[in-house]
C-alpha cells in the first residue's frame, strides 16, 4: 500500500463518524427541529455501545444498543421540545451536557477493558479494483453505512412523497398542518432518526476507531457534525463533501507535521476548520443554497 | 465545564453529608478533618495522567483515614479553572492540588488571592509563599525509552505523539533522542503535535500518520492508550505506555510504561498541613524517589531487557545523567560544554531541540 492510499484510507475512517452524525442531524433540521444535543447522543452511543458489546460479547449487539441509546436520548429531547414545546436550543444544549455526564456513569465499569475492534469487510470483486478498491471497498461496515445513508437520505428527501412532507414541516409547519399532515409525528420520527445516527456514530468511535471506553471520547465531534450541516446548506451530498474534506484536512495536517512541513503547527491545526468553511461557502456562492428550513427551531403547537 | 459542575455538586454533597454526621467522627479525632481539593485536567477514566492522580487521592484517604476528606473535580478545562478553584476554597478546602502545567499560571493567581489555602501545582516551575510545586523526573524514563526504541526500530525512526510544545514535552523529546543516540547515532524522530492532552481519536490519527510515514516505535506524550493500541493493531510497531501500566492495551506492542505514583507524596503533604509543617517546597522526584517507576519490560529479548534495566538503574543511582554536556541547540549554538550539567531550572526552561533533531519547533 502506498502512502497516498494509506492517507486516503485514514481520511475515510476519520470522516465516517462526522458524516453519519451530520446526515442524521440534517434530516432532523430539515423537519424544522434544531437538536444541538448531537454530542450528547453520540457519546451515549459510544458508552452504551461498548458496554453492550463487552457484556454480551457481540459487536452487532453493541451497535444495536448504541443506536437505541441514541434514539432514547432523542426521544427525551422530543418529549420536551415537541410534546411540551419548550425551547429547542436550551433543551439541545442540556442534552449534550446530560449525555456527557450520563455516559461517564454508564461507561465507568468498562474503563480500561480491552476489546478487539470491528474489522474491515472487503467486498468481493469491487475491492480488487486497483487503487479505488482497497480505499473504498475494503473498509469496515460503518463506512459502507455512511455511503448508504448519504444516498438513501438524499433519495428520501428529494425523490419521495414522505421526504416532501418532511421538508414541508420544516419550511412551514402551519401550512403542512393545514394540509392534514401530522407535523409533530413527522418531527418525532426525524428526531429519532437523528438520534439513531448519532448513536451509530458514537458506536463507531468506541467499537472501531479507538476500541475502548474513556469518558469524553467524542471530543467535540458532535459539534463539528452540527457545523457541517449548516455549511452544507442542508444538502446530503454537500454534507458528505464537508465531512470528508474536514477529515481529510485533519489527517493531512498530521502528515504534514510528521513530514516536517515548515508551517506553524497551530496554523496547520486550524486548517481543517478554515478549508472546510471556505470550500462550503464557495460552493454555496456558486451553486446556491444557504438558507435553512424556514421553520427551523420554531416550536409547533397544533391548534385543533 | 459541565462535568466539573456536576462533580462540584457531588463533592459538595459529600461534604454536606459529612457535616451532617458528626457522630460518625470518633472522639479521639478532636481535630477537624483537613479538606483536600484536587483539580484534574482529564477525566478520571483516562487511564493515564488523571487516573493516577485519582489513585494518589485514594492512597491519601487510605493512609490518613478520617483525618482528611477529599473533593475532586475532573476534566476541568483551563478556562474553567478559576471558578472551580474558588468553589473548592469556598467549600472549605485548605490544601488544593492542581494537577496540570496548564493550570500553573492560574494557580499562581488564585494562590495570591487565597493566602490561607495551601496550593500545590504539578509540573509548575516556580513556588510562592503558599504555593508548592511537584513533579517527577519522567525524562529518566524517556531516556530508557530512547535506548529501547533504538534497539527495536528497524526503520531507525521514532514517532512521537506530542501534546503541546511546553518545556516538559520538549526536554522529553530531547532526552528520548539522547537515549536513542547512545545506541545508534543514526536514529531519527518525527513529531506530531496533537494539540490536546486527551483526545483518543486525534491521538490515534497522529499515530497513524507517523506509522504511515515509516515510524515503527511510537512514543506518546498524551494521556490515552489510543496510540499504543493503534501500534498493536498495525502489528510490527512498538509503543510505550504513558502514566499507567498500559500492557493490557497492547500485549504484543507494549515495551514498557512510565507508571506514576502520587499517593505517597499526597500523604506526606496532607500530613504536613495537619502537623503544621507545610512548606512551599519544590519536589522533583526521580526513579529513586518512587514518584514513578517503569512497568515490566515486555516484548523484548532478555538481552534488550537487561540492557534497559541497567540503564534504568544507572539513572536511578545518578551515575547516568541525561543532561550532561556538551549540549548543542538545533542551530549549532553551544548551551553547555562537556563536563557541565544543566541545572533543574535550565531543564525546566528548555525551549529548543538538540542538534540532530530534524523537527521544527512550533
Amino acid at each position: 500500500m502506498t502512502l497516498f492510499e494509506a492517507i486516503l484510507l485514514t481520511v475515510i475512517t476519520a470522516s465516517t463518524p462526522l458524516l453519519i452524525a451530520a446526515i442524521g442531524e440534517l434530516v432532523v433540521e430539515r423537519s424544522g427541529v434544531l437538536n444541538l444535543g448531537v454530542e450528547g447522543m453520540m457519546i451515549m452511543g459510544a458508552a452504551v455501545g461498548i458496554a453492550a458489546a463487552i457484556t454480551t460479547g457481540s459487536s452487532a449487539f453493541g451497535v444495536l444498543a448504541a443506536v437505541l441509546a441514541g434514539m432514547a436520548m432523542a426521544a427525551l429531547f422530543a418529549l420536551l421540545t415537541l410534546g411540551l414545546a419548550t425551547n429547542q436550543v436550551a433543551v439541545g444544549l442540556a442534552l449534550a451536557i446530560f449525555g456527557l455526564g450520563l455516559s461517564g456513569v454508564v461507561g465507568a465499569p468498562f474503563v480500561g477493558v480491552q476489546r478487539e475492534g470491528i474489522g474491515a469487510i472487503a467486498i468481493p470483486y469491487l475491492s480488487d479494483i486497483p487503487f479505488i478498491g482497497p480505499v473504498l471497498f475494503a473498509q469496515d461496515p460503518f463506512v459502507y453505512a455512511a455511503f448508504a445513508l448519504v444516498a438513501g437520505v438524499s433519495w428520501f428527501l428529494f425523490r419521495t412523497r414522505a421526504g416532501l412532507v418532511l421538508r414541508a414541516c420544516g419550511e412551514n409547519h402551519a401550512s403542512a398542518h393545514a394540509l392534514g399532515h401530522h407535523v409533530l409525528r413527522v418531527r418525532f420520527l426525524a428526531v429519532l432518526f437523528g438520534g439513531a445516527c448519532a448513536g451509530l456514530a458514537g458506536a463507531y468511535l468506541s467499537l472501531v476507531y479507538t476500541p475502548f471506553w474513556t469518558s469524553g471520547m467524542t471530543a467535540g465531534r458532535g459539534w463539528i457534525a452540527l457545523a457541517i450541516v449548516v455549511f452544507a446548506s442542508w444538502l446530503p451530498w454537500r454534507a458528505a463533501v464537508g465531512a470528508y474534506l474536514f477529515g481529510g484536512v485533519t489527517i493531512l495536517q498530521l502528515h504534514a507535521q510528521s513530514a516536517g512541513v515548515p508551517l506553524p503547527t497551530q496554523l496547520l491545526a486550524a486548517m481543517p476548520y478554515l478549508i472546510t468553511i471556505l470550500v462550503l461557502v464557495l460552493v454555496m456562492r456558486l451553486r446556491g443554497g444557504g438558507a435553512g428550513p424556514a421553520a427551523l427551531g420554531q416550536p409547533f403547537v397544533p391548534d385543533r | 465545564m459541565t462535568l466539573s459542575r456536576r462533580n462540584i455538586l457531588l463533592g459538595g454533597g459529600a461534604i454536606g453529608a459529612a457535616a451532617a454526621m458528626p457522630a460518625a467522627v470518633p472522639p479521639a479525632a478532636a481535630q477537624a478533618p483537613l479538606n483536600v481539593g484536587l483539580i484534574l485536567i482529564g477525566p478520571v477514566g483516562d487511564f493515564g495522567w488523571s487516573t493516577m492522580h485519582d489513585q494518589g487521592r485514594r492512597r491519601m484517604l487510605e493512609v490518613l483515614g478520617d483525618r482528611v476528606r477529599a473533593t475532586q473535580v475532573e476534566a476541568v478545562a483551563p478556562p474553567d479553572f478559576d471558578r472551580v478553584a474558588t468553589q473548592l476554597v469556598r467549600t472549605g478546602s485548605r490544601l488544593i492540588f492542581t494537577t496540570s502545567f496548564s493550570y500553573f499560571q492560574a494557580t499562581q493567581r488564585v494562590a495570591a488571592q487565597n493566602p490561607n489555602v495551601f496550593w500545590e501545582n504539578a509540573t509548575g516551575t516556580a513556588t510562592a509563599r503558599n504555593l508548592a510545586i511537584y513533579n517527577a523526573r519522567f525524562y529518566e524514563g524517556r531516556y530508557v525509552q530512547g535506548v529501547i526504541a533504538a534497539r527495536k526500530s528497524r526503520s531507525k525512526t521514532i514517532g512521537y505523539v506530542a501534546s503541546f510544545p511546553v518545556p516538559e514535552v520538549i526536554h522529553a523529546i530531547n532526552t528520548v533522542m539522547r537515549g536513542a543516540w547512545s545506541v545508534d547515532p543514526q536514529m531519527r524522530i518525527r513529531v506530531v503535535w496533537a494539540g490536546a492532552w486527551f483526545n483518543p481519536g486525534r491521538e490515534a490519527d497522529a499515530a497513524r500518520a507517523l506509522i504511515d510515514q515509516g515510524c515503527d516505535v511510537i512514543c506518546q506524550h498524551t494521556d490515552s492508550p489510543a496510540p499504543l493500541q493503534l501500534a498493536e493493531q498495525r502489528g510490527n510497531v512498538f509503543g510505550f505506555g504513558q502514566a499507567s501500566d498500559m500492557t493490557r492495551f497492547a500485549p504484543r506492542a507494549h515495551l514498557t510504561s512510565s507508571v506514576n505514583n502520587w499517593g505517597d507524596y499526597y500523604v506526606a503533604r496532607a500530613r504536613a498541613v495537619l502537623d503544621g509543617g507545610w512548606q512551599p517546597s519544590d519536589t522533583w522526584g526521580g526513579l529513586d524517589s518512587g514518584m514513578f517507576r517503569l512497568a515490566p519490560f515486555t516484548n523484548m529479548t532478555p538481552e534488550e531487557a537487561s540492557e534497559a534495566e541497567r540503564i534504568r538503574d544507572a539513572l536511578a543511582a545518578g551515575t547516568l545523567q541525561p543532561f550532561e554536556g556538551p549540549i548543542t541547540r538545533q542551530d549549532g549554538t553551544l548551551v553547555i560544554p562537556a563536563g557541565q550539567r544543566l541545572t533543574d531550572d535550565q531543564i525546566r526552561a528548555q525551549n529548543y531541540f538538540y542538534q540532530g533533531i530534524e523537527v521544527q519547533m512550533p
